[in-house]
């Protein structure tokens, strides 16, 4: 459920283990995302300025959104208004990553350029203005500063979003985005992170390396599958799409401490007060043929059992255990067998003899019914002893 | 160890030419003769026919969703410090040092009382009328549990390995992602394999060389793929010529491309592959009877005979990794649930918007 996996990123981390980091992760067919990301920072900021949550501050790096545009948010739903400089730090990597504006003012074309990247919004407190995006050294060293800014330097911890981890694979390589997220997680003072991707803006290497990296993932998924009927095509395509652009299926995996995965499914809508969950009813199996091979049974005895059967006596003159050879013959009871032998009315000679065993509760009981009487009773000839070679 | 009957035996090689030196800790004589290590974990040396061979490399496929290999690693490293092989370790954490106190502490042994029970239950139970014709010979048995605990210890996994143990051991450790390039780290491996360079005098020690997640992301030689094919090969290389075993662990969907990823299954003599499980699968419950206790499967792929053409062929290739009771590790077969007869159409029931069912016989 998604309360499932805003309890980890507010319960944070534990001593010498690495921070929970949550990947959310949508398609151009169910591009809501956005949606998701802003619930989750939304939740973990209440968290957060209530006092709920591990971590004591947050920074995001803001992408894909200008930084007033999570201030209004965040006042929106009344969370921290009074005092968002306390807990929260935006990176703007928005306004101008690149540094093109800056260079360009400083070029000398300041005239036709009006100023308004440098005008810091009302919350002047909480932006931090970011140039230079294709250096994730520098943007980690930056998140670490603010965060500690936020913290001190002791014991506290801070959590980091990250708006668009797309936006900054467009910028660098994956290698460092996966040294960011990986310095991230292992330093002392993160307590967890989460950040948002687009699935088919990368290859898939990127996206299992960032899904290796992180121990929760919430996949967006639409709630119906593509219709494979070519005529009926159009309709359920504009049906689809009005669908999902509000509602959605939610697949999440995370990833617990026993080595298990924990796998989830729930639907979401999109509202305007915000977005719901709702638990889906898993009603489709989770295919797990890939996983097991063909399973047995097991044959194998526990010690009792194996004890029973060695107590077992067997209807062979034989019993290898240097014994006088004793011919049975089915007519009387022998001295050591169960006593629960009774003679039966031979039907004919061609009966076949019966050998059932059945343990109950460690006595094996054999029922041998002989071929038929008019065999010799020393049988314990070697029919191959007739062949002269 | 000669049996009376006129097969086919091979002498093993003595350890050493001089018969009065005694071998070296935590190797014995395998099968086909070739000296073989322990893996740490006493089923998995079952499975692998006694331990791994000497000179042989031992590829783990990762799960990228658990951390078992981690456990197998624990295991190889703790029995490698136990029996005074020096070790080198590289990994793409901050500080592989760190991981050093996390390797599990040996249980001490226990007198084994069911031994002879387990040999009586190897030997065939011959019940038919012929028996009286075999006198005293007997069916040779290889005894597994002769004198296991010098070769492969058991570990707890709650406690960790004593300091000075730790301390004493020739452990080096080299963190992965400081690596510029892989020749670094080929010129560091072979620098650490030289001492053990395979000699007429017989094997007088042997080394360990771990490495973790070895295509981590964050690495800086991730990118090039057959840079790392080619440090795998020499590292290969270089174990044929010395006396020492290598684990490298690694995760195949970060690996590129899915050619890359084969080439890198071929290299390995012994290949096994790790799983997880989803958590609270009630078909999954229902379908196996030990769901509860397990939390992953082992696959093996491949088992590595350094001097034979004849291949090792399991009788099952997956098991289920245990800890028992929190300490040790076990791996067992997997064993389905008794299947309800009245339960049948039920199953068949809810399961009916599912495609094919979850087995087939």
């Amino acid at each position: 459920m998604a309360d499932l996996v805003c309890r980890g990123l507010r319960d944070g981390v534990l001593e010498g283990e690495y921070a929970p980091a949550l990947l959310i992760k949508d398609t151009l067919q169910i591009s809501l995302g956005v949606h998701v990301f802003n619930h989750f920072l939304l939740s973990l900021s209440s968290n957060i300025s209530s006092g709920k949550a591990q971590s004591r501050g947050l920074v995001v790096v803001a992408f894909a959104c200008p930084p007033c545009f999570y201030v209004d948010l965040l006042r929106s739903r009344g969370i921290g208004v009074a005092s968002l400089s306390n807990w929260i730090r935006i990176v703007d990597c928005y306004s101008d990553p690149l540094g093109w504006k800056d260079k360009l003012l400083n070029s000398g074309f300041s005239a036709q350029l009006s100023s308004k990247s440098h005008d810091k919004s009302s919350v002047g407190d909480v932006e931090c203005l970011f140039r230079d995006v294709g250096d994730a050294e520098k943007l980690s060293s930056l998140v670490f500063d603010l965060g500690r800014g936020l913290v001190g330097p002791g014991k506290g911890r801070f959590s980091v979003a990250i708006d668009s981890a797309s936006e900054l694979l467009r910028h660098t390589s994956l290698l460092s985005v996966s040294s960011l997220i990986n310095n991230l997680r292992s330093h002392d003072q993160v307590a967890s992170l989460f950040w948002l991707l687009h699935s088919d803006l990368h290859e898939p290497r990127a996206i299992l390396s960032l899904e290796y990296l992180s121990s929760m993932v919430a996949g967006l998924e639409p709630i119906a599958s593509p219709s494979t009927d070519a005529q009926r095509n159009h309709h359920n395509h504009l049906f689809q799409l009005e669908q999902n652009s509000r509602r959605g299926k939610l697949h999440m995996r995370l990833k617990r401490r026993n080595g298990r995965v924990k796998i989830l499914f729930e639907e979401f809508d999109v509202e305007q007060g915000g977005i719901k969950f709702v638990p889906v009813s898993l009603g489709n199996a989770i295919r797990n043929d890939a996983i097991l091979p063909k399973v047995q049974f097991n044959l194998q005895l526990t010690d009792k059992e194996r004890g029973d059967r060695a107590k077992v006596i067997l209807p062979f003159e034989h019993q290898g255990n240097g014994e006088d050879i004793k011919i049975y013959d089915g007519r009387g009871p022998i001295a050591d067998a169960p006593k629960n032998i009774f003679p039966t009315p031979r039907l004919d000679e061609s009966a076949s003899a019966t050998i059932t065993t059945s343990s109950n509760g460690g006595k094996g009981e054999i029922h041998y019914f002989r071929d038929s009487d008019e065999e010799a009773l020393d049988t314990d000839e070697d029919p191959d002893d007739d062949l002269d070679i | 160890m000669m049996a009376a009957t006129g097969t086919f035996t091979r002498n093993p090689k003595s350890f050493s030419h001089s018969r009065h030196a005694p071998p070296p800790p935590g190797l014995k004589i395998g099968p086909n003769g070739t000296p073989i290590v322990s893996t740490g974990i006493q089923d998995l040396d079952q499975l692998l026919g006694g331990g791994v061979p000497v000179g042989s490399l031992i590829m783990v496929m990762e799960d990228s969703e658990a951390p078992h290999h981690l456990l197998l690693l624990r295991n190889f490293m703790s029995q490698g410090v136990l029996h005074r092989q020096p070790l080198l370790y590289a990994s793409p954490a901050h500080s592989p040092r760190a991981f050093l106190g996390t390797l599990p502490a040996p249980i001490p042994p226990r007198t084994h009382l069911h031994t002879p029970s387990q040999q009586q239950e190897e030997d065939l139970r011959i019940a038919w009328q012929y028996k009286k014709y075999f006198g005293n010979e007997q069916m040779f048995v290889e005894s597994h549990r002769g004198n296991h605990w010098d070769f492969c210890n058991e570990f707890d996994l709650r406690k960790s390995l004593d300091r000075q143990l730790l301390g004493a051991a020739h452990i080096d450790c080299v963190n992965l992602q400081d690596v510029e390039d892989l020749a670094s780290l080929r010129d560091r491996c072979s620098a650490f394999l030289a001492p053990f360079a395979r000699t007429e005098e017989g094997i007088t020690c042997v080394g360990r060389v771990a490495i973790q997640s070895f295509c981590s992301p964050q690495c800086r030689y991730s990118n090039s793929d057959w840079d790392m094919l080619f440090f795998i090969k020499s590292l290969r290389s270089m174990l044929r010529s010395s006396n020492a075993v290598a684990m490298i662990t690694f995760t195949p969907s970060v690996v590129s491309s899915s050619s890359v990823c084969m080439r890198w299954q071929h290299l390995a003599d012994t290949l096994l592959s790790l799983r997880t499980i989803p958590d609270d699968d009630k078909e999954m419950a229902k379908l196996l009877t030990d769901y509860q206790d397990m939390f992953g499967l082992l696959h093996i792929h491949k088992v590595g005979r350094l001097n034979s053409q004849v291949p090792v062929i399991l009788e099952a290739t997956t098991y289920s990794l245990k800890v028992i009771r929190r300490k040790t590790l076990v791996l067992e077969r997997l064993n389905q649930a008794p299947v309800d007869a009245s339960g049948g159409g039920s199953l068949g029931g809810c399961s009916g918007s599912s495609s094919a069912r979850l087995l087939d016989f």
